[in-house]
């Protein structure tokens, strides 16, 4: 049975049409995205790692060595298996950081851009027995099918056939950091049809070869030699080793790195891949055996590593043949592809970035994408070369095993990376330097020995590795390379760069970021710095994906925001150009100003964002302890009192609800601000609280939109010894000192300034309080000597009065008479003024349970009768306009007394001819009165105190300002209320002119007349309910 | 947090258990497919393990 290579070509390149179209169809959307991100599609295309091995050299490798090949199943397995602990941190670093390869990771953890390049040329050599083993079987299955061809034809076209996909569908266009979700799909989809095609096999192998499972029992039952050919060799085989060297290939090796943490398009889904792809392997697994069997029940004409083909050729069977053709050339084109992408990948960052970086005006985008692509064209070359100089001399599996031995050397690297903070780039590089020498000079070295071509039979030991003898050179390495990993990271110090990226990067670790102040101080600055490197449109769209990201404005000037988009961009750039080169631009471009005073000062809100986001996984001691810790930040933030928290560089760590009520500063807009971005007047008023030497700061008065307000500060220092981190050896007598002596705080100079508590305390209302008890406390002590002084007045001059009538009555004297009536005058006067005092003094001690009703309207019409008896009140015009059956419950004589005073001042206010209106308005409760005047008005900055008594805006001597406080206190007693409407709207025209009141006819003297109207607002009530006060 | 303690259980239980399921693969005979029912009952009680678990940090 021959296959004609056109047939071949026919089948295995309209296979890879198939792919291409696939990927194409996701890149365009056609296949929806639920689809795309779905879980299963996830663990397909972690199938990617069943290479052309799993088709063709497992069965070799079962012959020879039964079931230890198990082992390359298995070892992959156990690694998803573990995914929680093994596969999740390395997923979770990987993204947050966007490591997109194992150099990557292991450069970022190791801060040091020699690991990447290291780690990327171990790589590079390490890889190309793995990617030399496609080529060759794939050429050899073309080679078995069609018998003329000479493999390396097909090689060629089949190596430029994967350098088209990955450019196509790994590098088409450089978005940075999106997934490439063709790529996906296409490999998905291969390992898909890769399972299907295997599983069509296996049934071939048993019911077409056997006739059933029962047959082939029996036919095992009749053979045990072909059963002790998978048992013998597991009794004494290396099996532990290989599980080993498999298990560590789910992160060390590219192409399942590159699927299973770089083009992860859902996190989650590696749940589900911890059992989905020991399941995938598993039934790959199950047909090994099965297709073993039904060869030597054929009697299969070709190697044990191509079994399967010889299957197809003994049977006669031309589809089975097209079946193991596709399938072969499905396994071997997936893992091509995306080996070459993630080492392209790996040479641009750490070998060509390092040695060469485009300069600022050049397209960097552009120039990364061109760079990547001849990257991949150079690679597959260069294993393309590989496989030739091998010219098949070499199983499989012998070539399988050499790659992953080399990857097997970043294993302690990648344990320092997950499980060891201790471990640094000096032992990683010295032990990774050992184990890559021995893998070189006892496993690839002698293998190219062989080659003539390449003149290396200097290496030519005597010893090429199988699977036999691979153990010793392999399990070498690895050992030594540990152990000088240890040690060397055990005798060497870590620079605080690489201490902080360890932290970052160990399991069960809540890192503690520093709060380092950054040297740029807002976001254009940030971008006008990146764009020294990167060139200003590339720092542009990089500045303003980090802020997309990050939910920020452009005009953010906090320094805990601008820390924030500072490691966003590095992480983006890091995607970009990797961690080694991302990092060297951030670190020249963007530094933070100095790590010098940092102790004690980790970023506290960023920590608080970290344990909210593990709140749910918090547990045990570490549950109760955040219950407690959210317990007292509660109190803290529920406290009555505003309280500001400050770091050593006056930025804003704390600011709870009081504080934000008070200042109507909301906490999320002020949070990691420096202390002297927040508005006036509290910056004023805090920056120089804090700046001060006084401990406390007693009712400050500010004024807030027009208002005053009295605050009081207090401030303490945050003892060091209770802050996370903080170095309490050093720190311990500075605490206990300030503990001791408060005023340590003011002689301490700025620099060394620890953090600062301040609380904020509105005392306006108990100043406001405190301010009226005062005035009242004034008042009844004028009250009390007005009563005294008019007592002791009144004797002298009744006695003066007494004897200036007897002057008038017996002096025949003209002159003398006129000067006793003078004095008459004046001790009337003066009896009068002492009369009001009395009054006002008496005011407030009459009995409510005397009133009875009073008709208001008849009252007023008698006071108006009583003014007019006044010399002048007759050029007046009074009128009363109230309506009939106004009754209000109280004391007649003292509501004559009210209305008396009203009328008195509105007549004083008045100029003569003026009308003086008396109007009434009434609700079914209330009664209103208004004194209606049209003289010059009251200015309202008198009108607030008008009511007080002593307040008088007559000439002296011609009130006593006791009036309208009179009448207040008398409508006070009367369950009544006195109001002032002064101007009257409209203003008072000349011809309607009327006037005005008491205490302030002076002042209105010089305002133009404007009028005033004063409102009684009494309880109503109805005679014949007068028994009961409404 | 990442300290899957029923995870660290399944390590140390198949270490302890490893040498026991080798012997009896290896006795198998004809029943070839018994490493075959140790390894899908592994994957059964992952599957079970993890059916509703969260994966931190996610």
């Amino acid at each position: 049975m021959v296959f004609s290579l056109s047939h071949l070509f026919f089948f295995g390149f309209g296979y890879l049409v198939l792919l291409f179209l696939i990927a194409d169809m996701t890149e365009r959307g056609y296949i929806p995205a639920k689809i795309v991100r779905h879980p299963i599609v996830y663990v397909l295309s972690i199938g990617v790692y069943a290479s052309a091995w799993a088709i063709y050299g497992s069965v070799g490798f079962a012959y020879q060595y039964g079931y230890n090949f198990l082992t390359y199943y298995l070892g992959l397995a156990g690694a998803f298996l573990l995914a929680p602990i093994f596969l999740g941190p390395v997923l979770r670093l990987s993204q947050t950081y966007q490591l997109g390869s194992l150099a990557d990771l292991l450069a970022y953890r190791y801060r040091s851009k020699w690991a990447g390049s290291l780690v990327t040329i171990i790589m590079l050599l390490g890889v190309m027995p793995l990617l030399a083993l496609q080529i060759q079987a794939v050429a050899d299955s073309v080679h078995i099918l069609n018998q003329e061809t000479t493999p390396a034809t097909f090689a060629q076209v089949f190596v430029l056939f994967m350098l088209m996909f990955a450019v196509l569908f790994g590098a088409r266009h450089f978005p940075g950091r999106e997934k490439h979700e063709g790529l996906v799909m296409a490999i998905a989809f291969e390992s898909l049809v890769k399972l299907i095609l295997i599983g069509v096999i296996a049934w071939f192998s048993v019911y077409e070869v056997f006739g059933s499972f029962d047959e082939l029992e029996d036919w095992l039952a009749d053979r045990p030699q072909a059963l002790d050919l998978l048992y013998t060799p597991l009794d004494h085989g290396p099996w532990r080793s290989l599980i080993l060297a498999f298990f560590s290939a789910a992160v060390v090796m590219p192409h399942v790195y590159h699927m299973a943490f770089t083009e992860n398009l859902n996190p989650r889904a590696l749940i589900t891949a911890s059992w989905g792809v020991p399941l995938y392997l598993f039934f790959c697994a199950l047909a090994v055996p099965l297709i073993l069997w039904a060869a030597l029940k054929v009697q299969a004409p070709t190697d044990p590593e191509y079994f399967t083909l010889g299957l197809a050729i003994a049977t006669q069977s031309p589809k089975l043949a097209m079946v193991i053709f596709v399938a072969g050339i499905s396994a071997a084109s997936g893992i091509m592809i995306v080996t070459t992408l993630a080492l392209a990948s790996m040479v641009q960052n750490h070998l060509v970035l390092p040695l060469y970086q485009p300069s600022a005006k050049q397209n960097i985008y552009s120039w990364l994408l061109w760079t990547r692509r001849i990257l991949i064209a150079t690679i597959l070359a260069i294993s393309y070369l590989f496989y030739q100089a091998l010219d098949g001399a070499h199983d499989l599996s012998e070539l399988g095993l050499l790659a992953f031995v080399a990857t097997l050397q970043f294993t302690p690297g990648l344990m320092g990376v997950m499980f060891w903070p201790g471990g640094n780039k000096n032992g990683f590089i010295a032990g990774l330097s050992v184990g890559f020498f021995i893998w070189l000079f006892g496993m690839l070295l002698p293998v190219l020995a062989s080659v003539e071509a390449l003149g290396l039979s200097i290496f030519d030991l005597g010893f090429s590795p199988t699977v036999d003898n691979w153990q010793g050179p392999a399990m070498l390495a690895t050992l030594l390379n540990s152990i000088i990993f240890v040690v060397v990271s055990i005798f060497t110090k870590q620079s605080p760069a690489e201490k902080a990226a360890a932290a970052t990067c160990i399991v069960d670790n809540l890192r503690r970021p520093y709060r380092w102040e950054i040297s740029v101080r807002s976001v254009k600055e940030f971008t006008a710095q990146l764009a020294q490197p990167l060139g200003s449109s590339t720092a542009k769209r990089e500045v303003e994906l980090a802020l997309q990201d990050l939910s920020m404005s452009m005009e953010e000037t906090r320094p805990f925001s601008l820390r924030r988009l500072r490691d966003r961009v590095e992480t983006n750039l890091s995607g970009l150009l990797g961690p080694s080169v991302a990092q060297e631009i951030i670190d020249q471009y963007l530094p933070y100003k100095t790590h010098t005073e940092q102790t004690g000062s980790e970023d506290i809100h960023f920590i608080e964002n970290r344990l909210e986001e593990y709140r749910n996984k918090l547990t045990g001691l570490a549950g109760e302890l955040d219950h407690l810790r959210r317990f007292h930040r509660q109190i803290l933030h529920d406290l009555p009192m505003g309280v500001c928290s400050l770091g050593h560089d006056n930025e804003i760590l704390g600011w709870n609800k009081s504080i934000e009520n008070l200042t109507g500063i909301s906490a999320n807009e002020i949070m990691g601000s420096n202390i002297n971005e927040i508005d006036d007047p509290w910056r004023q008023l805090i920056v120089d609280f804090v700046d001060g030497d006084t401990l406390h700061h007693q009712q400050k008065e500010i004024e807030i939109n027009g208002i005053s307000h009295w605050i009081s500060l207090h401030k303490a220092a945050v003892d060091h010894e209770a802050e996370p981190g903080a170095d309490t050896s050093t720190e311990t007598a500075e605490s206990d000192e300030a503990k001791s002596d408060s005023t340590v705080l003011s002689q301490s100079p700025p620099a060394i300034r620890g953090r600062l508590v301040v609380v904020i305390e509105d005392v306006t209302e108990i100043q406001l309080l405190e301010a009226k008890l005062t005035h009242s406390e004034r008042l009844a002590s004028i009250g009390r000597l007005a009563a005294g002084v008019a007592h002791e007045i009144g004797n002298p001059i009744t006695g003066i009065d007494c004897l200036a009538q007897e002057l008038r009555a017996e002096s025949k004297d003209t002159e003398v008479s006129s000067v006793a009536e003078q004095i008459l005058g004046q001790t009337k006067r003066v009896s009068r003024i002492v009369q009001s005092l009395m009054t006002f003094s008496r005011s407030g001690v009459h009995s409510q349970q005397e009133y009875i009703a009073v008709d208001l309207t008849a009252c007023i019409q008698e006071s108006i009768d009583l003014v007019l008896l006044a010399p002048n009140a007759n050029e007046l015009i009074f009128k009363n306009h109230c309506s009939n059956h106004l009754y209000a419950l109280g004391d007649s004589q003292r509501l004559m007394q009210v209305f008396i005073n009203l009328l008195t001042n509105a007549r004083d206010a008045s100029a003569l001819g003026d009308t003086i209106s008396i109007t009434d308005s009434c609700t079914e409760q209330m009664v209103s009165i208004h004194f209606i005047d049209h003289g010059c008005g009251i200015p309202k900055n008198v009108q607030e105190e008008i009511f007080e008594p002593f307040v008088t805006t007559k000439d002296p001597g011609k009130g006593t300002g006791l009036g309208l406080a009179l009448a207040y206190s008398i409508v006070k007693d009367h369950y009544g209320k006195i109001s002032i409407t002064s101007p009257l709207n409209p203003p008072v025209t000349k011809e309607n002119k009327p006037q005005m009141s008491d205490n302030s006819s002076d002042t209105m003297g010089t305002s133009g007349n404007q009028g005033t109207k004063v409102t009684i607002n009494l309880p109503r009530c109805y005679p014949e309910n007068q028994g009961s006060s409404s | 947090m990442y300290n899957d303690r029923l995870v660290l259980i399944f390590i140390i239980g198949g270490f302890f258990i490893s040498p026991v399921i080798m012997e009896w693969v290896s006795e198998g005979g004809t029943a070839w497919y018994r490493p075959y029912l140790a390894w899908i009952s592994i994957i059964a009680i992952v599957a079970w393990i993890t059916r509703s678990r969260d994966l931190d940090g996610f």
